[in-house]
């Protein structure tokens, strides 16, 4: 029993890391294209570094704090933020043209799960993002702040368990919302405001910054645990914070999984596909 | 007077290509109108950052919220300006680069002028309009500024155009260049937005030099303020030498131009 689960086990496994390594492959083969990213996450850590900067030297940070943040952390903050948006950040647009231009009638006839499918292929190039934008980060950080305080192999992997749950539950949420093309073919607009409250609940300014009836709303919505989490969790959580941060997390990220489960059982419903 | 005539049929050209570019576009109107409100929220996202921001700490290195927000509204219009009229300027590399330039060569019009009007860019309409909306909301509004507003937001879009075109123009003499003409569009949209007073000063003159955000939007910021016409001559004559110097670099280039062989027609 345990050695037919074990091989049927590696089987799926197999199935979904060759989906993630075929999505890896296909990214690395346009090395060009990291060149553009690159750039872009330097210069918008560069530009808000000089923000802070000019933020703490200005008098409302006269006492080095403000909301619990210094510049330092301000800066680290925002360097971890951002690898969410840039590295899980951008699923929605490949998925969206999956469902618009017919692929997933192909994908339903193949001896896999859709959703699953579309995660492993979409993860695998996705973490080798994360991991350049967080060596970027890490480079960038250390020149403009300093090296990142209180920061050891422990806060480390509870920063790695925080961005893969991060970039799962973008996936997840991201899918989600694709899958609104298969009733409304013109669903760019879906994402662009999931897209904008994610950018402001926790990845341009910390949460503590928010006012505090803003604070409470953001707390309902699974928001805080794209870029908020992991970047709390990288600068100033402790513990038990880390803890309650992660569960948070997770708890979305079910979910967001059962979510889009349904959706796409709903969606297949709708679907007529035609062909030759 | 022959001069003048050639000044008033180009500006027939350039009224008849935009009029032809807008109706194609607004032929989508749901992907039109989605596109628009999708680039104002964009923007409108940066102005809650700032407001939640200035909010708490007041103002940075002399700006607050409204000066913010003013040289949002001034950046925002002129780059949705320059793309709406001009919004061929981000493919100019690409086309040099294949080869199909012959196209605009064969027409009587100037060759320059015609690639980029050729097209328009949906999603700057937004950009356009969102600067609008913002300076009508801000304090003290008025007639008088509205046309003030509307002069730095067209001399903004010819210093955005003649800056972006001058770099995609550099495909004539590296070939690919579309890695050094993207930074230069990103570096100068972004230095654009922000209170110029964050930067450094030794890196300061880069704003009055190769990446012109102190004449797109914080001198303007400042004339705008005041509400002082003086210095408009001033921004036009700068506008006009960045185009003179963008124009000459592409007739620089055009001798150094081979064709793709490709036939291609436009409808």
């Amino acid at each position: 029993m345990s050695h037919t689960f074990g091989a049927y086990a590696f089987a799926v496994g197999r199935k979904y890391g060759l989906a993630g390594a075929t999505g890896l492959k296909t990214r690395l083969a346009y090395l060009g294209n990291y060149a553009g990213s690159i750039l872009t996450y330097g210069l918008f850590v560069f530009v808000f570094s000089r923000i802070w900067t000019a933020v703490f030297e200005s008098k409302a940070g006269a006492t080095g704090f403000i909301a619990g943040y210094d510049r330092a952390t301000a800066i680290w903050y925002f360097i971890v933020a951002e690898i969410s948006v840039f590295g899980f950040g951008r699923f929605f647009w490949r998925l969206a043209e999956d469902v618009k231009s017919g692929q997933v009638s192909y994908l339903l006839g193949r001896p896999y799960s859709f959703v699953g499918f579309h995660y492993a292929e979409a993860m695998g190039p996705a973490l080798v993002d994360a991991l350049i934008f967080l060596a970027e980060g890490y480079l960038l950080g250390t020149l403009l702040a300093g090296p990142p305080a209180h920061f050891g192999p422990g806060r480390a992997a509870a920063l790695i368990l925080s961005l893969l749950l991060a970039g799962s539950l973008q996936f997840f949420l991201q899918l989600a919302l694709a899958m609104t093309a298969f009733w409304i073919e013109e669903n760019a607009a879906f994402f662009w405001i999931f897209q904008k409250l994610a950018l402001i609940v926790g990845t341009l300014l910390p949460i503590e910054f928010l006012p505090a009836r803003a604070q409470a709303a953001a707390a309902c919505t699974p928001f805080p645990s794209l870029s908020y989490a992991p970047a709390r969790i990288a600068v100033a959580a402790g513990i038990p914070e880390g803890l309650r941060l992660v569960s948070v997390q997770v708890a979305w990220l079910l979910g967001a999984v059962v979510l889009c489960e349904a959706v796409y059982r709903l969606a297949r419903k709708n679907l007529s596909v035609n062909g030759g | 007077m022959e001069k003048q005539s050639r000044i008033k049929a180009y500006a027939r050209f350039l009224g008849a290509s935009f009029s032809a570019n807008f109706l194609a576009v607004i032929e989508y109107r749901v992907n039109f109108f989605l596109q628009v409100f999708g680039m104002m929220l964009n923007n409108g996202a940066f102005a809650l950052f700032w407001g939640v921001l200035l909010g708490r700490t007041g103002g940075i290195g002399g700006y607050e919220f409204t000066d913010v927000m003013i040289v949002w509204a001034i950046t925002s219009s002129a780059f949705g300006l320059a793309h709406v009229v001009f919004g061929n300027i981000r493919n100019l590399g690409r086309i040099i680069m294949q080869g199909e330039l012959d196209l605009y060569l064969l027409q009587p019009k100037d060759v320059f002028l015609n690639v980029l009007a050729s097209k328009t860019i949906v999603s700057a309409w937004g950009d356009l309009v969102y600067g609008l909306i913002v300076v009508a909301l801000l304090p003290g509004f008025g007639l008088g500024r509205f046309f003030l507003f509307c002069a730095l937001t067209a001399t903004g879009a010819v210093i955005f155009a003649a800056t972006f075109a001058a770099a995609e123009s550099l495909a004539f003499f590296l070939g690919n260049s579309q890695a050094i003409s993207s930074a230069l569009s990103e570096f100068l949209l972004s230095f654009s937005l922000y209170p110029e007073t964050i930067f450094d000063k030794g890196m300061r003159w880069l704003f009055y030099t190769i990446l012109p955000s102190g004449f797109i939007a914080f001198v303007p910021l400042a004339i705008y303020r005041s509400l002082d016409w003086r210095l408009i001559p001033v921004l036009i004559f700068v506008a006009v030498l960045y185009a003179g110097l963008s124009y000459a670099l592409f007739r620089a280039g055009l001798r150094r131009y081979e064709s793709g062989n490709q036939m291609g027609a436009r409808v």
